[in-house]
């Protein structure tokens, strides 16, 4: 867990370009979207695609999304119990 | 003055629910729906989602689908007429883009056939095929263009000098924005289901609609255009503002613009999409402006699909059947209305007299429009007349390859030519970290120029309106979002990217920043975005007391420029940039002004250069009133341009300095935006560098400078002293 968790946060500082943001300042605890990161919806949208794109994982509506981006921890027990890759 | 009051004389559409007014009444009449699984192209690795696809078109092979609808709505509405119109206006935001993403797929790289991939090319097409050697305009403002489009139509007739105005809005479907709005999850995997408790989204679609609209009431007169209002958000590129406080004044100012109350009211067409947020925020704007009894509401979305740039167009004419065949059209899809929404939608088709109608359209970047239409033979609203104020110039930027404002002057000064690219830390040196994460370089070029022309005013009032022309817009977003769909294999598209693609994204940008609520217009006229972007301010920013920001910016992109622009193909060196003004109307003008005088085509219109000279010589012989002019002779056209502007001198006997400024800006199509800003700078030196005059002093005293764009159009701005 610890290890995706690392992953996610090199790959959203990536994918979001978060600019001054380093991988360590998104906590897994803190909340996710709508905090100091500056993570907005559209944010939340090019994560999707970078779950699914990378850990075969869909979130297709909009109530899943809010429970699965509360923070990162609970985005990596999302992908954790859903991803196929993760489970081989 | 005389009030001059609209009317629509012809009209014609095309959507998924068929070709043509009666077809499309029929199916209003008996609620037919015209949503269904995409055919157009094939879906790699998905099942198709439910599109509004138009039957068959094939007018042309080689014409790109978007220009076919356009075509087909335009020959119905100019089926009884014979006179040329004055000038076209068109909302379009996909152009040749269906066409163009083939191509691309398949490594085409021969720009001849990427002629038609521009969004002004449908306006222009329209306007040679009716013989129009007026204006032809493009609205880019996403999913308002058409209503936006019509506006500009409306005042344009309103300010007298202009009599016919053809004018709507074409889309057709492509990859981009199918794609697009579903990686933005705002596509219902059911078929848009408005108003609905459990909408999931929109359905894309594809249309057109055209309307020809008269100054003074013709003979057999369909409608009348009573007024028409538009706004910003100014809150989110992508999501409306939740308690829909834009939507609420583009109504509020379309109202106050038919000279008309709520209560007037009989039918609202909504914009409707079915997403969430949309159907939220438009509700409740509706809830405010109609605190007791609503009238009848309904959108076409769930039955034809959003049709884009086209939609406000469409509605219109749907608008225009409603009141002239006394139908309101049935809210398709919808069959459990939302009680959130505290909104009755008509959810049969009913037969009941209809004189006013408001029509909403919302789009991408908070952009919104309402238009009112009325019944003919009604008494005429009371409106204030049009505000013909000169735009005085409160501050000035530009960025070119050679830097900054400064930078460039002091270039210019030198005769050195400016052409390159600005490296983008120093475009970016006045934006904020948070604000350019998202922005690639035509987004950054077009804000950063914004904050530097209101920082120069050196005031405290913030703009209240954006108007910005761009020749190609979001060139990196576009390429970033395509590249990436192709290389998965149409799996993984990037919702960043497409939110940024969209051509108003800038704009939207510049709103947010300023919290500038007013009108937010982006064209989209090639080499003349610039000159139309003016000439949409002088005609829009009538009821504006605040200043406003008129904008025009292009980026090089290293592989789409050269394709698109046949200027670029031809330039010895990538470049680009853009300039800005932040202007103001002021009655008593202490500063210096700017105004558009002329906007002709060149093509099947030999009286051109004599129709400029009559035009600018109206007030002054020409070297009595200008000291300098600055010519813009786009590479593609050059033998032409020299041949256009020599006559011009020939016939004039103009005898002072003549600037070839692309040869310092480079090939950009809005490099008239810097030349309008190097004039400005010339006449507050009070002289043109020598230079630039065969090294002998250009004084320009009390004479002002006149920017002109060659050819395939003929413009012309003027920049005045105090």
């Amino acid at each position: 867990m610890d290890k995706l968790i690392k992953d996610l946060q090199s790959k959203i500082v990536e994918v979001l370009n978060l600019i001054d943001v380093q991988p360590d300042d998104i906590k897994a605890d803190e909340r996710l979207v709508g905090g100091n990161l500056g993570i907005d919806s559209i944010d939340v949208l090019e994560m999707v695609i970078m779950i699914e794109k990378d850990y075969g994982v869909k979130i297709d509506n909009r109530e899943l999304g809010v429970k699965v981006f509360a923070t990162l921890r609970t985005l990596a027990e999302y992908i954790h119990e859903k991803s196929p890759e993760l489970l081989n | 003055m005389t009030k001059v009051r609209v009317y629509i004389s012809g009209m014609g559409i095309i959507t998924s629910l068929g070709n043509g007014v009666s077809n499309t009444r029929d199916a209003i009449q008996n609620s037919r729906a015209g949503i269904g699984p995409l055919t157009l192209f094939p879906t790699a690795a998905n099942q198709p989602l439910p599109v509004g696809e138009a039957g068959d078109l094939i007018i042309k092979d080689d014409l790109p689908r978007t220009h076919q609808l356009a075509r087909r709505a335009a020959g119905q509405a100019m089926a009884d007429s014979r006179e040329a119109p004055d000038a076209v206006v068109m909302g379009v935001t996909t152009g040749g883009m269906l066409t163009t993403e083939t191509l691309l797929k398949e490594k085409a790289r021969d720009p001849k056939l990427f002629c038609l991939h521009a969004t002004g090319s449908v306006a222009e097409d329209i306007a040679r095929q009716y013989h129009c050697t007026g204006p032809a305009l493009t609205v880019s403002t996403a999913c308002s263009s058409g209503a936006v489009a019509l506006k500009i139509a409306l005042e344009m007739l309103r300010s007298g000098n202009v009599k016919r105005v053809l004018a709507g809005g074409a889309d057709s479907l492509c990859r981009l924005t199918y794609y697009g709005f579903n990686s933005l999850q705002l596509v219902d995997p059911d078929g848009a289901r408005p108003l609905d408790q459990n909408r999931r989204g929109m359905s894309v679609g594809e249309g057109a609609a055209m309307l020809l609209l008269v100054a003074n009431e013709p003979d057999h007169a369909v409608a009348e255009v009573l007024g028409a209002g538009l706004s910003c958000d100014a809150f989110h590129p992508a999501t409306p503002h939740p308690m829909g406080k834009g939507a609420l004044a583009a109504m509020q100012s379309a109202l106050a613009d038919a000279g008309i109350s709520a209560p007037d009211v009989d039918y609202i067409n909504l914009h409707g999409t079915g997403t969430l947020d949309n159907d939220i925020s438009e509700a409740r704007a509706i809830g405010t402006l109609f605190s007791g009894k609503k009238p009848l509401l309904s959108s076409i979305k769930g039955a034809c699909g959003h049709s884009l740039a086209a939609a406000g167009a469409i509605e219109a004419v749907v608008a225009a059947i409603s009141i002239s065949n006394s139908v309101v059209p049935a809210n398709v899809g919808c069959h459990h209305p939302d009680p959130d929404l505290n909104l009755d939608p008509v959810l049969q088709p009913s037969q009941r007299p209809i004189k006013t109608v408001l029509s909403n359209s919302f789009g991408f970047g908070g952009n919104n429009a309402a238009i009112v239409l009325g019944a003919c033979g009604q008494p005429g609203p009371d409106r204030t007349p049009a505000d013909t104020r000169p735009m005085a110039i409160l501050g000035s930027a530009c960025v070119t390859g050679a830097g900054r404002t400064g930078r460039t002057m002091i270039a210019v000064a030198e005769g050195e030519a400016c052409a390159g690219m600005l490296d983008l830390q120093e475009i970016s040196a006045n934006l904020s970290a948070g604000q350019v994460r998202r922005l690639k370089r035509f987004p950054r070029l077009a804000l950063s120029l914004a904050i530097a022309a209101h920082e120069n005013a050196g005031t405290d009032d913030t703009p209240a309106a954006v108007f910005l022309g761009t020749g190609w817009g979001a060139l990196s977003e576009t390429s970033s979002f395509l590249n990436r769909l192709f290389e998965t294999d149409e799996q993984f598209p990037s919702p960043i990217d497409f939110v940024g693609s969209v051509h108003n994204a800038a704009a939207g940008h510049i709103a947010m920043h300023f919290q500038a609520t007013g009108a937010n217009i982006t064209m989209t006229g090639g080499d003349y975005s610039f000159e139309q972007s003016l000439m949409a301010a002088g005609l829009v920013s009538g009821n504006i007391c605040d200043g406003f920001l008129v904008i025009g910016a292009d980026e090089s992109h290293p592989e789409l420029s050269r394709l698109f622009d046949r200027s670029v193909a031809k330039a010895a060196c990538p470049a680009d940039g853009g300039g800005a003004l932040y202007l103001k109307k002021e009655t008593r003008s202490s500063g210096r002004t700017i105004r558009s005088l002329f906007f002709e085509s060149s093509t099947n219109n030999p009286r051109v250069i004599s129709s400029l000279v009559q035009q600018l010589e109206q007030q002054q012989p020409l070297n009595d009133r200008y000291g300098v002019i600055l010519a813009g002779l786009p590479a593609a056209c050059r033998r032409e341009g020299e041949i256009q502007l020599q006559t011009l001198l020939a016939i004039t006997g103009f005898n002072q300095p003549v600037i070839d400024y692309r040869k310092l800006t480079g090939e950009f199509a809005s490099a008239s935006a810097v030349a309008a800003v190097m004039a400005e700078n010339f006449l507050e030196g009070g002289q043109i560098p020598e230079a630039l005059c065969d090294n002998k002093p250009g004084q320009l005293g009390a004479k002002g400078a006149l920017v002109i764009g060659t050819g395939d159009f003929i413009t012309a701005m003027e920049v005045m002293p105090q």
